[in-house]
C-alpha cells in the first residue's frame, strides 16, 4: 500500500464517520483526559522553573542589583586604592620632612635654587 | 537573591582583607584640643596655625611628633626651630625644598663634606660667582 492508497482509505473511512460502542468511547476519553491532565501538570511545571529561574536572576530588581553591585565593589575597590596611596604619599612625606627638618643645615639652604647645584658641582670637583 | 547575599558577602570579606594592612599606618587627624600633652609639647610651635592646617597636613605632623622622641637631642632642637617656618611654607616650595633635600643627600657624604660649612661657604659668595638658578 502506497501513500496514496493509504490517503484514500484513511479518507473513506473518515467520510463514513467512525461508530464505537459506547464502552470504548468512554475508555478513549478516559485516556484522553489522563493524557491532557498529566500534560497541563507538566507545563506547570515548566512555567514555575522558568519564573524561578528568572527569579534567580531577579527579573527587574534583580537585573539592576547584578549591576549595581561589581559597579559598587568597583568604586569601593578604587577609593580604597586612593585612600592607600595617600596614606603611603602620607607617610612618605612624613618620613621626608622627619629628616628634612632635623638635618644640619636651614630650611632656607634647601629653598635656595642654587646650593644643591653648586654642591654637587662641587663635589664632584673633589678628587 | 541568596546567591547575590552571598556574593555580596565574599566580595565584602576581600575588600575587608585588602583594606586591613592600610588601617594599620595612619594616625588620624585631630585638632589640637584633641592631642595628647606630648603631642601638644613636641608640635607647640604650629599652636597657632594648627587648626587651620590641611588634614594630611597635620596627620604628617602627628606623624613627625611620633618619630621626635627617637630623634638626637640636636635633631629635636633643629625640628623644633624649623617647624613654624616649613608650615608657613607654600605647598611649591615644600616641594622645591624636599627635591633639594634629595639632590643633596644623593651627594656621598665624604665627598660633600661638612654640609653646614658649605653653606655658610655658599652664602659668603659673591653675587655673580653664584650659579643661575637651577632650571
Amino acid at each position: 500500500m502506497n501513500e496514496s492508497q493509504f490517503a484514500l482509505r484513511v479518507r473513506q473511512a473518515l467520510n463514513q464517520g467512525l461508530h464505537l460502542d459506547a464502552r470504548v468511547a468512554a475508555r478513549l476519553r478516559a485516556a484522553r483526559e489522563q493524557a491532557l491532565a498529566h500534560q497541563r501538570l507538566e507545563a506547570a511545571a515548566g512555567l514555575a522553573l522558568a519564573s524561578n529561574a528568572l527569579g534567580r536572576l531577579g527579573g527587574a530588581r534583580g537585573l539592576s542589583l547584578r549591576v549595581l553591585l561589581p559597579l559598587l565593589v568597583l568604586a569601593v575597590a578604587f577609593a580604597t586604592t586612593y585612600a592607600w596611596q595617600q596614606q603611603q604619599r602620607a607617610a612618605e612625606l612624613e618620613e621626608l620632612d622627619a629628616q628634612l627638618l632635623s638635618s644640619d643645615l636651614p630650611i632656607d639652604a634647601y629653598l635656595d635654587q642654587g646650593f644643591a647645584a653648586w654642591l654637587k658641582r662641587r663635589a664632584s670637583q673633589q678628587p | 537573591m541568596a546567591q547575590a547575599a552571598r556574593l555580596a558577602a565574599a566580595l565584602a570579606a576581600a575588600l575587608l582583607l585588602t583594606a586591613a594592612p592600610a588601617g594599620a599606618a595612619p594616625e588620624p587627624d585631630r585638632r589640637w584640643q584633641q592631642l595628647s600633652a606630648e603631642q601638644r609639647e613636641i608640635l607647640a610651635p604650629l599652636e597657632a596655625e594648627w587648626d587651620r592646617l590641611e588634614p594630611v597636613q597635620r596627620v604628617k605632623w602627628i606623624g613627625v611628633a611620633k618619630r621626635y622622641p627617637k630623634m638626637t637631642p640636636v635633631g629635636q632642637k633643629r625640628v623644633q626651630s624649623n617647624m613654624k617656618k616649613w608650615a608657613k611654607l607654600t605647598p611649591a616650595q615644600r616641594k622645591q625644598a624636599r627635591e633639594n633635600y634629595r639632590r643633596i643627600s644623593k651627594v656621598p657624604p665624604e665627598k660633600r663634606g661638612d654640609l653646614r660649612q658649605q653653606w655658610d661657604e655658599y652664602q659668603s659668595l659673591p653675587p655673580p660667582k653664584k650659579p643661575a638658578p637651577a632650571k
